[in-house]
């Protein structure tokens, strides 16, 4: 891990927070702390894929749910991104390994 | 010799009560009702139980008392007390996995883990507290299950920790000897650590997850929290192995390995594990290598690989909670949950592609094979548990604990591939509040981090401490 912290990386911090809070801790940057991510703008992408949120449930949300669901999209498609940063070849599948069923004959 | 005093017997090990049964000084009947009273007597300050097993406690207490009496002696947990996180299914009383949209929800079996301890002749007394749902839809604060904030019995203006909330606090207040938690990513390590307990976090599979309530199918694991490391080994023992109602559990089973182990045990501390946290916590770390420090070979400043694990647990745990909860999200009842932020918590990982889900399982399999490479150069990695002691339960987390902004990530990457960990306590902090060391290992190397947590508990008496509740 490098002693300072990219923007970039703490916005994928805090997003992972949505999910698992403790991770905030345990990812938390060195000092000096990054300006705040919430301050940015959320991407064009993100306030689509929050639009088809709302639009699956359209009496649902208030428009401060909306704005939190729009930075928590934006911050999780940072986190996509690094997930592409590591090579992998076709051959590299999941892990999980699937298994056939054959039921009592 | 007559039998201790009442008191004693709540802050008693497992090892320490089974004497007094094998040796007829009391029975499980005397244990289950002097626990059930103080389940039900200290059990509301803390927020710590959701349901009392009066009835259950009180038949499986009589049925153990028959058979020890008749001779027929099932173990270490026969006739012993212990309280499970309510997120294990047991049959007859609810199971609300602490959340209001649950509160009824009961299921005619018992999870696998609660029959393995009932054919241990171990007594369930309470479903312990918990934060909703595990904490999987993104709460920030304290105040996040209907049983209200978890507090620690320490100094109940702080944080249990959670999410095995209920669990940290009834074992550090004495109304269970040990219970069961459950652990997606740091949630049986933190409440052991805020509430000055020993707790376990078992290789991913070693322990069935069958009857347990799903948050991450590929990252839950259940594991015991008691007073000591070898009252954790001790129910690790009885609870793990395969179980063929949960795919994902491994045969191997637990045994500990003997304590005559003579080589120094290899030590690595993960770079900046004690910079930049608080004063108390890092002193309390230094205290604890010097302690064992006759019997540790350290290496400092060990750098874990640079790989993305919070991307690929975030993404997991998002997705597969989105789908584990989906029926919540599809009729709305997430509005039912008390965090506010919980009850939108999980709509974003509705925008979840699939591909995206199947990479970070896809880059976890060279991050598995990463970090065993580079855990496989010591016994143990040591760390301080948390960076900070418990946060105040009246103030959202970033705000607890302002100004603390180092330590090392460790129990990220760790619950991402699987491996095991244990928090013992290790001294206090500011506010009177608990401190722990923690340790992490190799997948299946439990009886290492053992082996180190009860050799370490055997030259400090921090898990003798008893909170301040009269």
């Amino acid at each position: 891990m490098t002693d300072a912290i990219s923007r970039r990386a703490f916005a994928e911090q805090l997003a992972l927070v949505a999910a698992a809070p403790w991770f905030l801790e345990d990812l938390r940057p060195q000092a000096p702390r990054p300006q705040a991510p919430q301050q940015q703008e959320p991407s064009l992408l993100a306030k689509s894929l929050a639009e088809g949120v709302r639009l699956r449930y359209p009496d649902r949300f208030t428009p401060d749910d909306l704005a939190a669901i729009t930075r928590s999209i934006d911050n999780r498609l940072r986190q996509i991104e690094r997930l592409y940063q590591t090579p992998l070849t076709n051959a590299d599948e999941p892990d999980f390994v699937y298994a056939v069923y054959r039921g009592d004959d | 010799m007559a039998p201790p005093p009442p008191g004693d017997l709540a802050f008693m090990s497992v090892v320490e009560l089974g004497r007094l049964l094998r040796e007829t000084k009391t029975s499980a009947t005397e244990l289950a009702t002097y626990f059930l009273e103080r389940l039900e007597r200290i059990g509301p300050r803390f927020n710590a139980v959701v349901t009392v097993t009066r009835e259950r406690a009180l038949a499986e207490a009589a049925q153990a008392d028959r058979e020890i009496r008749a001779g027929k002696w099932r173990g270490p947990l026969h006739g012993i007390p212990y309280g499970v996180k309510d997120l294990i299914a047991t049959k007859g009383y609810p199971t609300t996995w602490g959340a209001e949209p649950y509160r009824q929800q009961r299921f005619d079996a018992d999870a696998t883990v609660v029959e393995r301890l009932g054919a241990a002749g171990a007594v369930l007394v309470a479903k312990l507290a918990m934060v909703e749902l595990a904490g999987g839809m993104g709460y920030n604060q304290a105040n996040a299950s209907f049983t209200g904030p978890g507090k620690t019995p320490w100094n109940p203006a702080y944080w249990s920790g959670g999410s095995s909330s209920g669990p940290g606090a009834a074992v550090a207040a004495g109304l269970v000897p040990f219970a069961i938690g459950s652990e997606t990513s740091g949630s049986i390590l933190t409440p052991a650590a805020y509430c000055g307990v020993t707790g376990l976090r078992p290789t991913y599979g070693v322990v069935s997850r069958h009857g347990a309530m799903a948050l991450a199918w590929t990252m839950d694991k259940l594991g015991p929290m008691g007073r000591t490391a070898e009252d954790c080994a001790l129910v690790l023992a009885v609870i793990a192995g395969r179980d063929p109602k949960d795919p994902s559990s491994v045969a191997r089973g637990f045994r500990m390995p003997p304590m005559s182990r003579r080589s120094p045990f290899k030590v690595g501390i993960p770079k900046d594990a004690d910079k930049n946290i608080q004063p108390e916590v890092a002193a309390n770390f230094r205290a604890a290598l010097k302690v064992v420090e006759d019997r540790v070979e350290v290496v400092e400043d060990v750098e874990l690989p640079d790989l993305p694990y919070g991307a690929v647990a975030g993404i997991i745990i998002a997705a597969e909670g989105a789908s584990a909860f989906d029926d919540l999200l599809k009729d709305g009842r997430l509005s039912q949950l008390t965090a506010p932020e919980d009850r939108t918590g999980g709509y974003p990982a509705l925008a979840i592609a699939a591909p995206d889900y199947l990479r970070a399982l896809r880059v976890r399999r060279p991050m598995q094979r990463a970090l065993d490479d580079f855990l496989k150069k010591f016994d143990v990695l040591a760390q301080p548990t948390r960076t900070t002691v418990a946060s105040p339960i009246d103030k959202p987390f970033r705000e607890g604990w302002p100004g603390i902004t180092g330590g090392a990530n460790v129990i990220g990457p760790t619950n991402v591939v699987g491996v095991p960990g244990v928090s013992v306590p290790n001294g206090f902090g500011v506010q009177g509040l608990p401190t722990g060391l923690s340790f992490a290992a190799r997948a299946f190397d439990e009886g290492k981090l053992l082996a180190l947590a009860i050799f370490y508990q055997s030259r400090t008496d921090w898990h003798t401490r008893r909170p301040p509740l009269d």
